[in-house]
């Protein structure tokens, strides 16, 4: 197990695909710093248009708290798009080049093989998200300094910097896993449909349909706290100015046992399947 | 007939240019235009509904004719109105004042007046104070500004004979949020009716004031 698990790594850092990933982080990091620079100042003065009107402003806000939560929102879309892709591929590229075959042929559990993937992937994943954090934190600090951030979340919040800090590093935690859920859904994905494109596809449609649905209240207790989609978001509510920990806790055991379900759904779709030429 | 209106109408003008300034608040004036500078250390706890924003430290630097200086390393809210703890908003320009009679507060009863800017120059049009005259200092003043609509200022002081308040509660209107920048997620649901509102709220400042330096004028 321990030997699948180091193939599938050794794998993954080999193909070229990883470090595009990686590349397209970081501009994706770059172009939010470059348009917050530009725009940053423009848009924190509509936000706090109304308090202008009583209040002078001594100190920045235009700085590395607030970048840094903006790069956090790619944790909404961008960067789940490029796990999907990446994690997929490395099964998918697998039935494409055949080599699963060739892994088949020897002496390996099927299951015990799809689970290193589904492993090596979750690894992936935290790695991923702990590139962007890291960065994150060297980019926007480095060039935009600390301070005081605002976060429009219900109400007007503004945090202290040390505040500011703790509460993004928590979020980029629970982002991790659910970005840690979206790999383990495109892996299963990839054994459903085997084809990289179908597969890049559906991972793509059920990510646009996981982020419109957390917007639907569909009057339920069930499906408004306990569907996937509305747990999605979970790594927000570090922002609330009472952080409701409460909730969060309950959100990521129900995301930890939605993982655990798709993983086995797709372990067992996997054993079931014949590997054919 | 005709005489006796003009002679009428003459002395009314005379009377009205030669209106006196209120006693007490000239009273309050010159003790207040004692005050040379003074450097405190500020903590401001803003209370508006739809803003959460922890207790501020500031320090401000006030030199007598010059706009009052803050400091901060964070980042602080500094109302408009209401710094002004040496009352220059008030006195800085020509005013005629109006007797209102007397108002009771928790047992005591303080003088109103109101102070009426003659000079266009003002950047308010109507205050009504209401004055200590044992103590001889303003202890609350509503303000009707031209550009920043009325606040409502209110002043506690440690000892019976300090001029400057310890600490000031500043009532202002603030409109709610028209534009909810939204970054996505959990506010999705919007009150309309709270949004649609066209009625300002109020918000309230806290500003606890630890002076570390004033200096008198000796004239």
């Amino acid at each position: 197990m321990k030997d699948l698990i180091f193939t599938e790594i050794f794998k993954l850092f080999k193909q070229g695909k990883t470090y595009y990933a990686l590349a397209a982080i970081f501009i994706i990091e770059i172009i939010i710093l470059f348009s917050a620079y530009s725009q940053g100042q423009s848009v924190l003065d509509l936000l706090l248009d109304n308090l202008q009107q009583s209040f002078h402003f001594e100190g920045n806000l235009l700085n590395g708290n607030l970048l840094s939560y903006l790069i956090l929102n790619t944790l909404w879309f961008h960067l789940p798009l490029i796990l999907i892709v990446i994690v997929s591929g490395t099964l998918t590229s697998e039935y494409k080049d055949r080599t699963l075959l060739s892994v088949m042929l020897q002496p390996v559990s099927k299951w015990k093989f799809i689970l290193c993937k589904y492993i090596v992937a979750i690894l992936f994943t935290l790695l991923i998200v702990f590139f962007l954090a890291l960065t994150t934190f060297i980019l926007s600090y480095t060039f935009f300094g600390s301070g005081d951030l605002i976060v429009y979340l219900d109400n007007l919040n503004f945090y202290e910097s040390s505040d500011a800090f703790y509460r993004i590093t928590w979020a980029f935690i629970i982002g991790a896993i659910s970005m840690v859920f979206f790999s383990v859904v495109s892996l299963t994905l990839a054994i459903i449909l085997e084809e990289a494109t179908k597969t890049w596809i559906a991972g793509a449609f059920f990510l646009i349909v996981s982020n419109l649905l957390l917007k639907v209240n569909f009057g339920n207790y069930f499906l408004d706290n306990w569907l996937y989609f509305k747990l999605n978001d979970t790594w927000q509510y570090l922002f609330y100015f009472n952080i409701p920990w409460h909730q969060i806790y309950m959100n990521l055991a129900l995301l930890i046992l939605y993982i655990l379900i798709t993983m086995f759904i797709g372990v067992f779709i996997f054993n079931k399947k014949d590997i054919s030429l | 007939m005709i005489q006796y209106i003009i002679l009428f109408y003459l002395s009314s003008i005379c009377l009205l240019g030669a209106q006196n300034i209120d006693s007490n608040i000239l009273s309050i004036q010159k003790r207040m235009d004692t005050i040379e500078t003074f450097m405190a250390n500020v903590e401001l706890k803003v209370d508006i509904s739809f803003v959460n924003i922890p207790k501020k430290q500031a320090r401000i630097e006030y030199v007598q004719n010059k706009d009052t200086k803050v400091f901060s390393e964070d980042f602080v809210l500094i109302p408009k109105n209401g710094l002004d703890v040496s009352l220059h908003q008030l006195f800085k320009n020509p005013f005629i004042t109006v007797d209102r009679g007397t108002e009771i507060r928790q047992n005591k009863t303080y003088k109103v007046a109101n102070i009426i800017p003659s000079s266009k120059k003002a950047d308010f049009s109507i205050a009504t104070v209401l004055i200590d005259i044992n103590l001889n200092r303003i202890i609350e003043y509503e303000i009707s500004t031209k550009k920043d609509g009325i606040y409502i200022v209110k002043m506690n002081y440690d000892e019976s004979a300090s001029i400057l308040p310890s600490n000031i509660e500043v009532v202002f209107e603030i409109e709610r949020i028209r534009i909810p920048l939204k970054y996505m997620g959990k506010d999705a649901h919007i009150d309309k009716k709270t949004y649609k509102s066209e009625t300002p709220k109020t918000g309230t400042i806290f500003l606890n004031f630890k002076y570390t330096k004033i200096t008198y004028n000796t004239f």
